[in-house]
Formats: C-alpha cells, sequence, structure tokens
C-alpha cells in the first residue's frame, strides 16, 4: 500500500514537472513548414521551388524577428539564387543581413554572410568586392581558428589567383589543404586551386598530382560540376606538360560528363578543346 | 310526508349487516395482509449492541447479511454505556450469524446512499443465541478518513522526499531530465532528416561501388597490369581501414558499457516515465558518439546548405 502511493506521488510530482508545452504557434509553425519545404526541394534539385520556399521562410522569420532564421534562410535563398543563376537575386538576399545592423545577428552567421557574398561577387569576377568582402569575413574568424578557416582561404586563395598572384594563391591553398583535413569538399577545393596556381607559376607537371587528388575527392563526393572542373584543369594541365595522349583522355571524359549533365557550355568548351 | 312504496326496505337490517361484515373482512384481510409483510406473524429472534453513539441509526432502519435483508432495528434505549439497539432478525436467518459477528454501520453505495446495519459474520462454529450481545462498529467520519489518510501517507510523503533528495544528489534533475528528453524530441525531425541523408548517401555510395564494380570487371587487363603499383597502396589502404574498423569496434563497446553503466544506475523508486526518459536521453547521447552516426548528427544543426568556396569558381555557379 505504502509503495504504491510512493509510486503514484512521484508520477503525479513527475507530471507536474513536464508542464504541458504549450502547442505551436500558427506562424512558427508555419516558418517550419516552409524550411522544411524547400530544404526537401533543394535536395531533390527543384531549386526555383526551393527559392520560393526560402523566400517565404524569411518573411515569416522577419515577422517573428527570429535574427537567427532570418539570417539562415537568407543565405540558404542566397545559394540556391546562385544555383539558378540569379546573382541579383542572391546579392539581394543577403543584403537583409549584411544591410541590416538593427537586427542582431550572431557573429558566425554575418561571417557566413560575408564568405557568402565574397564567393557570389568573385564568381562573377568582381574580383575587388570579393577582396573586400573576404576580409570582412576573416576579421571575424579570429586568427583563422573558425570553423570556415578551410572555405576562408581557399576563397582567398582564388582570389589572388585571379588577381595574377600565382604563389600567394599556391601559399593560401596549401594552409587551406592543411585546415580543411576533416571537410573533403574544401581540402578538393584547395588542392584544385593548388593544381591551377602551379600551372599558372608555369608547372603543368607539379599541377597534375593535387588535380588528380581534387578529382579523386571530388568523384567520392559525387559532385558532377567539380568532377568536370577538376578534368578540364587536367586536360590543360596534361597539355602544358607535353602528354597529349592524357589531354586527350581528361578532355574525353570531361566530354562525356558534360553531356550527362546537359551543360551545354561546358560540352562546348570541351568540343573546342578536343578540336584543337 | 312522503310514503314510501311497500317491500322496498324490507330486510333492511339484514343487508346492512351484512355489508359491515363485508367490510371488516375486508379490512381484517388488508390489515393481515401488512402485517404478513412486515413480517408479524414471523419469528423474529432479538440480537443487541451497545453504542457509544447512535448518530445516524434510527428504528427500522434494515439490517443486512452479505447485502441480503436479514431484519432490522426494533428499538433503542438509553443506557449508562451509551445506546442500547435491538436488531430484530428474521426466521432462520438467525442460524446464518455464527458466534463472534459484528454489526457495522455502512452505506448501501459507498459514501452515499442509504444507511443499513451490516452484519459481518464472525469464525465461530455455533450460531448466535438469542438477545446475544454483539460487537458493533460506527461509521467512519470524513474526519477519520482524512486522519487514516494521513498516517498512511506521512511516510510514504517521507520516502518520496528521501528519494527526489537521492536523485538530486545524483545530479539528475528530473525536470532537466525531463527537459533533456524534450529538447531531444524537439531534435527528431532534424535526426530524421540527418537519417535519409544518411540513407540517401548510403543508396548513393551503393549505386556508385556497383558502377565502380562494373568499370573494374570491364577495366581487368588494365587493372592487371598496374597491379604491382597498386598492391603497396592498397595494404596500406587496408591496414588503415581495420584500424578504422578497431577504433569503431572500440567506440561501440565503450559505448554498450555507458549504457550498461548507466542502466544500473537506474534508481528502483524512479517510476517508468523517469526511467524511460533518462535511458532514451542516454540511448540518444551514446547513439550520437557511436562512429556511423557521429557525422549526421553534428551537421543536422541548422539546416544549412553548403558554403562551398566552390562556387566562387565561375563555371560552378550553375546546377
Amino acid at each position: 500500500m505504502r509503495r504504491m502511493l510512493v509510486a503514484l506521488v512521484v508520477l503525479a510530482a513527475t507530471a507536474c514537472a513536464a508542464p504541458k508545452p504549450p502547442s505551436e504557434p500558427l506562424a512558427k509553425s508555419r516558418l517550419m513548414e516552409a524550411e522544411a519545404r524547400a530544404a526537401a526541394l533543394a535536395r531533390a534539385g527543384d531549386y526555383a521551388g526551393a527559392a520560393r520556399f526560402y523566400g517565404d521562410a524569411v518573411r515569416l522569420a522577419t515577422a517573428l524577428e527570429n535574427a537567427d532564421a532570418i539570417a539562415a534562410n537568407a543565405i540558404n535563398l542566397s545559394v540556391v539564387q546562385q544555383w539558378l543563376g540569379h546573382n541579383d537575386e542572391a546579392r539581394a538576399a543577403l543584403a537583409a543581413i549584411l544591410d541590416n545592423p538593427r537586427t542582431p545577428f550572431s557573429e558566425r552567421r554575418k561571417l557566413q554572410a560575408e564568405l557568402r557574398r565574397a564567393i557570389l561577387e568573385l564568381s562573377v569576377n568582381n574580383i575587388g568586392a570579393a577582396a573586400i568582402w573576404i576580409g570582412q569575413a576573416e576579421r571575424r574568424c579570429t586568427n583563422l581558428s573558425c570553423e570556415y578557416a578551410a572555405t576562408l582561404l581557399n576563397v582567398r586563395a582564388q582570389v589572388e589567383l585571379e588577381s595574377a598572384h600565382a604563389a600567394d594563391a599556391e601559399r593560401l591553398a596549401l594552409a587551406a589543404a592543411e585546415r580543411a583535413r576533416t571537410n573533403p569538399s574544401e581540402m578538393a577545393n584547395a588542392l584544385r586551386t593548388l593544381g591551377r596556381a602551379r600551372q599558372a607559376q608555369g608547372q603543368p607537371r607539379n599541377a597534375i598530382e593535387p588535380l588528380q587528388q581534387a578529382l579523386s575527392l571530388d568523384r567520392d563526393l559525387g559532385d558532377p560540376r567539380k568532377i568536370l572542373a577538376d578534368l578540364s584543369e587536367l586536360s590543360r594541365a596534361a597539355d602544358a606538360a607535353g602528354d597529349t595522349r592524357a589531354a586527350r583522355d581528361y578532355r574525353e571524359r570531361g566530354l562525356a560528363v558534360s553531356r550527362a549533365m546537359s551543360d551545354g557550355k561546358s560540352t562546348a568548351e570541351m568540343e573546342a578543346l578536343l578540336r584543337r | 310526508m312522503t310514503k314510501l312504496p311497500p317491500g322496498r326496505f324490507a330486510r333492511l337490517a339484514l343487508k346492512v349487516n351484512a355489508f359491515l361484515l363485508i367490510a371488516f373482512v375486508l379490512a381484517g384481510a388488508f390489515i393481515g395482509l401488512v402485517a404478513y409483510k412486515q413480517g408479524w406473524f414471523l419469528h423474529q429472534s432479538p440480537i443487541h449492541f451497545i453504542t457509544p453513539n447512535a448518530l445516524g441509526l434510527n428504528k427500522g432502519m434494515p439490517v443486512k447479511l452479505h447485502g441480503f435483508t436479514v431484519g432490522s432495528v426494533a428499538d433503542m434505549q438509553l443506557t449508562d454505556g451509551g445506546v442500547d439497539v435491538t436488531l430484530l432478525i428474521m426466521g432462520d436467518y438467525m442460524k446464518r450469524l455464527p458466534q463472534g459477528s459484528r454489526a457495522r454501520h455502512a452505506r448501501e453505495a459507498g459514501v452515499i446512499g442509504a444507511s443499513v446495519i451490516d452484519i459481518v459474520p464472525g469464525p465461530g462454529p455455533m450460531a448466535l443465541a438469542e438477545g446475544a450481545l454483539i460487537q458493533f462498529e460506527p461509521a467512519r467520519g470524513i474526519t477519520e478518513i482524512v486522519d487514516d489518510f494521513r498516517r498512511q501517507a506521512i511516510p510514504a510523503f517521507t520516502e518520496l522526499k528521501q528519494a527526489m533528495g537521492q536523485v538530486t544528489q545524483a545530479g539528475h534533475d528530473i525536470t532537466q531530465i525531463l527537459a533533456g528528453l524534450r529538447h531531444e524530441v524537439d531534435q527528431l525531425p532534424a535526426t530524421h532528416r540527418a537519417a535519409r541523408k544518411l540513407i540517401e548517401e548510403a543508396t548513393t555510395a551503393t549505386a556508385d561501388l556497383t558502377f565502380q564494380t562494373t568499370a573494374t570487371l570491364d577495366a581487368v587487363e588494365r587493372v592487371a597490369a598496374t597491379m604491382e603499383h597498386a598492391v603497396p597502396m592498397l595494404s596500406e589502404k587496408l591496414a588503415s581501414g581495420i584500424d578504422s574498423i578497431d577504433a569503431a569496434a572500440g567506440q561501440m563497446k565503450k559505448t554498450g558499457e555507458e549504457a550498461q553503466l548507466t542502466l544500473k544506475s537506474a534508481r528502483p523508486l524512479l517510476d517508468k516515465s523517469e526511467s524511460a526518459a533518462r535511458e532514451a536521453n542516454d540511448v540518444l547521447t551514446a547513439a550520437k558518439r557511436v562512429w556511423p552516426l557521429s557525422d549526421s548528427f553534428k551537421d543536422s544543426g541548422d539546416g544549412m546548405l553548403p558554403i562551398d568556396s566552390f562556387e566562387a569558381h565561375g563555371k560552378g555557379t550553375a546546377r
């Protein structure tokens, strides 16, 4: 009897200790739904649909004054807009964070936004703007020891490479590879940039090994865009090294990947290279 | 004066007498029936008890044995020890009341319902004698019920207090545990997404493996030519793979030991839900540390798309 009473009272106390959670407010549940749908569409390759739902999520998060959700969804929106080739829209999405001093975004979100902006500017060859934004991001990453250190160094290396500072680019790419030991994607990017930097310095034979390592990693990661980029760089390096047979092999493989991706622009480039 | 017709009131006295006789017989029959129904013609045996307080007892109150009416309260007399209550037990029911039987004041439907005298049969082999004095158990008032509950509950509350003290000392506050559980439940959609991602990646890896296997079979000749060069590298990879498997096995063993320790430390006083909460929390924590799932949990935090420096490469913009 006493034990039963103890059990009953403990049960009652436990029930009291865990108050019934309040039901999710409508706007919050709509925000979560929009985020989930956007992520699902992005995974499925429907980037236009994903952009629509990320836009909805940014609006709902703004209505809720949820700074972290605003930043996360705006950054995701900028990514899918860039994938769609809508660079102005991608820039506008990041402006929700970078041009909004009143909202208290965390340092991490600001760093992410500045890094994304630098990537975006570099992708459209705005090298000066990219250098400014990557500098801003670097200041938030103390001693380059933050989680995005490898990405920062890779972007900085690409900025230097595009600015014809190939030696600096090689040094930065090596530093990026050092910090990307647990991040195969950035490791492959660092090796690819390293190969490009060596080739730009007239060392095509030294460029082939890191490019082959990058290709191996990218095949493991399963991103055809990166595989195509590696094969293109390898064909150029092999050509410059005088190994025409290997260069042709890389080009044919690149052409097959490009056709499989239905990437008209890359296919045309590869065919032009093959006709040489 | 009106003259009555001859013969109309002939034998009037006889008719009146017959009417009166029939009425008398009917009244008597009615009274007899009522008396029969009241058990006046049955032999009734008196027994009695003395109670210090006769509140709630009334004359005519039914006396029941196993819920069956066997008599009624016949009389109540004030005596020196309290009130002497006489019960009349009908017919042969007296022999069903063994010695040692006692009466108690009860209600037919628990706390509410009609008051009755309930006879609780005793253990004796012989029946009660007529006029026997039996024990009486008065009804318990609400105050007595509360007092009784308090007497039983106080030790229980003391044990509860001790149990809560032990839980607090062990650093396992129930609220924290439940909050932790709720947090883990909140993370379940993210976990679900991570698991789906893991499955998708596994599927992709399987497809890749199939593709690579086919390619390998097609290119056996080429592989044979480069075998001599590849064997040392393969050996190194195998060694590192075995090391990884060893490490994973060690980690899984450690996780198992932690789970075992957790189960051992579960306190028996905690109820099932609290135990379930803690165990679920431990299992989730342990699962997060297990090699195949650790990366998925790490990456499922904020649902961000990758920030990839490759996107800075002009040709890599469109997917």
